[in-house]
């Protein structure tokens, strides 16, 4: 059994992603200005989006029905609760006994799903639009997904995420060469899952170019700060997952403070570092056309199929 | 051999077979030499590899050659011939096979090359135990390129890749052939280059695209 202090510790680190979560949309915010050539909000200024969205009134349609007025609630505590799965900087999460990398999988599909319920429930043409779009994403990026993460299950024993996270920081990256390949398949299906660029822009209210932005057109108040709140915790837990099984390095396996500081400082710089090549991919490229969509998820699937076949031939 | 040798050799294997898929992955064909420099400087780095297990100073040298002559000499005399054509000419609009399919069968190719591999007995290298479906899975892949796409840029590309394959077999295999025959090889693709670029920049010239299907054709109906 877990001890008072380890589930203390759990709990904060559930915490911690979803505090830390708007940060890092800022960070990214802001690198993609600065390679834009422009100054750039502060890296605060998701924080205080949220605020003042709480304190701001709600319109919400008299067509809608109760399923409008859960989602952004759906939405928010299957993150939340998703994000108590992980493993921060310690390298197992006290709650992982409940769920594993599945459950995980799951409830992102689940906040999803009621997106985009939400969406068609308020029949406006951009809500179909971009549900239906959403659809054809995550039918295709869910394959890629677990093929992914079979390779990594497969490499280190269980999808849990507690004993995968522990078996990664005390295993090498070099025996293993098709972690290479699920990393690559990773890294498209992280930008197609939390919608960065060649799948979709985040930053633009352009209607024939959006996806998620078209979903939670009609939110306001504190609906939408809900929905972008927990978006922000959907992608800081990607990336989490990115670093804590690609990169464990300095993560710590012991409850001492000293520990428990460096895996949270060495955690947090590698997650900067990590969004903030990702704002700067994001600026390199062009949003794709949408039927060219498929063509890089067939990379990540290919990858990963090159990945599995490399596990079971070695 | 040591297992970290071992791993170097298995991710740069890995690396190699990375760099043969984004030629698959891309359509334009600036994209495809560029992906062809890479592979080509990753392939030399390989072969540098295997120079260092085995020992042999030789084949140092023909890695030397590799990264002047393929990922240098080669991309510049085709980028040269090829600023004239016109751009409709270099990207591959209208393959056979999608681009999305062939990346899925490219990766059924890398296991078909590991398949094939693990029939044939050779336990005690561990070099050809790791690079050999490697170089095969290049060459098949070469060899699907130049089958599945129409335009003859691509399929001149095709047929790099699949030298590339070779050289790494032949590397693999017998550690490095004399160096007379490398130097020999490598003239011959140079030659090889030069001749099929003056040949597509006629061909250019006489029907107007570089559509492969146009030369099936025996009379200019």
């Amino acid at each position: 059994m877990y001890s008072m202090a380890e589930i203390i510790i759990g709990i904060i680190q559930g915490l911690v992603i979803i505090l830390l979560s708007p940060l890092i949309t800022g960070i990214m915010r802001k690198t993609k200005a600065r390679t834009q050539k422009r100054m750039g909000a502060s890296v605060l200024q998701p924080y205080y989006d949220i605020l003042k969205l709480i304190k701001k009134d709600e319109v919400v349609s008299d067509q809608s029905s109760w399923i409008f007025r859960i989602c952004p609630w759906v939405n928010f505590v299957s993150l939340a609760t998703a994000a108590f799965f992980i493993p921060l900087f310690l390298t197992y999460s006290p709650f992982g006994l409940a769920g594993d990398l599945l459950l995980v999988i799951g409830l992102f599909a689940l906040a999803r799903f009621f997106t985009m319920l939400a969406s068609l429930d308020v029949a406006s043409a951009f809500g179909g639009l971009g549900s239906s779009r959403e659809m054809m994403y995550s039918a295709l990026l869910e394959p890629a997904l677990f093929l992914t993460i079979f390779i990594v299950a497969l490499t280190h024993g269980g999808t849990n995420l507690s004993t995968l996270i522990t078996a990664v920081s005390g295993a090498t990256l070099l025996p293993h060469p098709q972690l290479i390949f699920a990393a690559i398949a990773m890294f498209v299906i992280v930008l197609g899952e939390t919608g960065r660029l060649p799948f979709d822009n985040p930053s633009t209210h352009l209607e024939l170019t959006m996806v998620h932005e078209a979903m939670i057109l009609e939110y306001s108040g504190k609906s939408l700060a809900l929905i972008e709140w927990s978006q922000a915790i959907k992608l800081l837990i990607l990336l989490v997952l990115v670093v804590n099984i690609f990169v464990p390095w300095g993560i710590s396996s012991s409850i001492t403070i000293l520990a428990l500081g460096i895996g949270f400082v060495l955690l947090v710089a590698k997650i900067s570092i990590l969004a903030t090549f990702i704002a700067y991919f994001e600026s390199s490229i062009a949003k794709w056309r949408l039927f060219r969509i498929p063509d890089l998820v067939a990379v990540a699937i290919a990858s990963s199929m090159i990945g599995i076949i490399l596990y079971y031939i070695k | 051999m040591e297992s970290t040798q071992l791993s170097i050799l298995t991710i740069s294997g890995s690396i190699l077979i990375i760099a043969t898929f984004s030629v698959v992955a891309r359509r334009g064909f600036m994209d495809w030499l560029n992906a062809y420099r890479h592979q080509s400087i990753v392939l030399a780095g390989v072969t540098a590899i295997i120079g260092y297990i085995t020992g042999i100073w030789e084949i140092y040298i023909a890695a030397a050659l590799t990264l002047i002559v393929k990922s240098i000499i080669i991309p510049k005399v085709l980028t040269q011939v090829t600023k004239r054509l016109e751009i409709e000419f270099k990207t591959e609009t209208n393959p056979y096979v999608s681009l999305r399919t062939s990346v899925i069968i490219s990766a059924l190719l890398v296991g078909l090359s590991y398949f094939l591999t693990q029939q044939i007995p050779f336990r005690s290298d561990p070099v050809v135990n790791v690079l050999l479906p490697v170089s095969m899975a290049q060459f098949f892949i070469g060899l699907f390129v130049l089958v599945n796409r129409r335009t003859v840029l691509s399929q001149v590309v095709g047929l790099l890749i699949i030298e590339n394959g070779l050289f790494l077999f032949t590397m693999v295999l017998t550690h490095g052939v004399s160096l007379i025959i490398e130097i020999g090889i490598f003239v011959d693709i140079l030659v090889g280059i030069v001749i099929s670029s003056i040949l597509l920049f006629r061909m250019s010239r006489t029907f107007d695209s570089l559509d492969v299907t146009n030369i099936e054709n025996l009379r200019d109906d």
